[in-house]
């Protein structure tokens, strides 16, 4: 497997989507409460990771994730044909996965409180978006349009 | 207006029905049974209906789907100079994308004993529409460039 195949972009891309889809099994969110009995109380809490949550973000990074490592693994395979396109998806879907999750730290759905991987969730995808602008950037550079 | 083209004015079609859709009901919740022969007083029904902005991610995301479908559309009618010449492929993709994050919604995401209400078929049909007109124009577009 010769990664001198890979442009930096696609590399940056590539690297930041395999991180990604470990990352979306750490908890993402997590619920607990407490509750007093006769002077006892008993209190627990449940973590849930990106796929456990009941959210269409899961989906969508899924596919950000897809569409990022397709074109590097056709690279890597030595597929001569270039996927038309690909960066400018790359960089689109993973630049509003970016807002998507950004929106979810703000506005935490239910009485869920954040946790670890939904900030490294958010480091993740952003690096997704900016591999897929520098692959756009040497696409046009390479004049590969 | 006549700068549009035919998969660019779909596609706008498309993004202004799921820009309504969004604030039509998709989801809805019925109330607790009542014990039989208990009745309620007129006019208090126990069921409710929700709109896509409450309690979903998706409904930012459409909302960008919606803008960027009808961005070509809204530039003819302030007629703006400006051309973004990945439009056309950005519609196909969001679109698409659209179209499985709403199936996805309506079937493995839908909240347990919920009802599929009209908003989200209108949804589903209008991101259908928004990834046909922006097929079509990227054809289009193809086409004028040969």
């Amino acid at each position: 497997m010769d990664t001198n195949r890979l442009s930096q972009g696609q590399l940056v891309a590539a690297i930041a989507a395999i991180a990604l889809f470990i990352i979306s099994f750490l908890p993402w969110f997590d619920i607990s409460g407490a509750v007093t009995v006769g002077g006892t109380t008993i209190g627990g809490s449940k973590n849930f990771n990106l796929w456990q949550a009941e959210n269409p973000l899961d989906i969508y990074l899924l596919i950000v994730i897809l569409v990022a490592l397709v074109p590097a693994a056709l690279a890597l395979l030595g597929d001569g044909g270039d996927a038309p396109m690909a960066s400018m998806a790359t960089a689109l879907l993973a630049g509003i996965g970016t807002l998507l999750i950004l929106y979810q730290i703000f506005d935490t759905p239910g009485d869920l409180d954040r946790k670890v991987g939904l900030f490294l969730g958010l480091i993740a995808c952003a690096g997704i978006a900016v591999g897929g602008y520098l692959s756009m950037q040497e696409d046009v550079g390479g004049e590969r349009y | 207006m006549g700068r549009l083209s035919q998969g660019q004015m779909i596609a706008a079609v498309g993004g202004i029905a799921l820009l309504v859709a969004m604030f039509l009901p998709w989801v809805g919740i019925n109330g607790p049974s009542l014990p039989s022969g208990a009745q309620l007083p007129g006019g208090i029904d126990t069921s409710t209906s929700e709109n896509i902005w409450k309690g979903s991610s998706l409904d930012i995301y459409l909302l960008i789907t919606g803008v960027v479908a009808i961005l070509p559309a809204l530039l003819a009618v302030t007629d703006s100079s400006e051309e973004f010449s990945f439009v056309s492929a950005a519609t196909l993709l969001l679109g698409a994308v659209a179209v499985i994050l709403v199936i996805a919604f309506l079937t493995v995401d839908f909240p347990d004993g919920a009802d599929r209400k009209i908003g989200a078929f209108i949804g589903l049909g209008a991101a259908i529409v928004i990834a046909i007109g922006g097929f079509r124009a990227m054809q289009e577009e193809v086409a004028g460039e040969i």
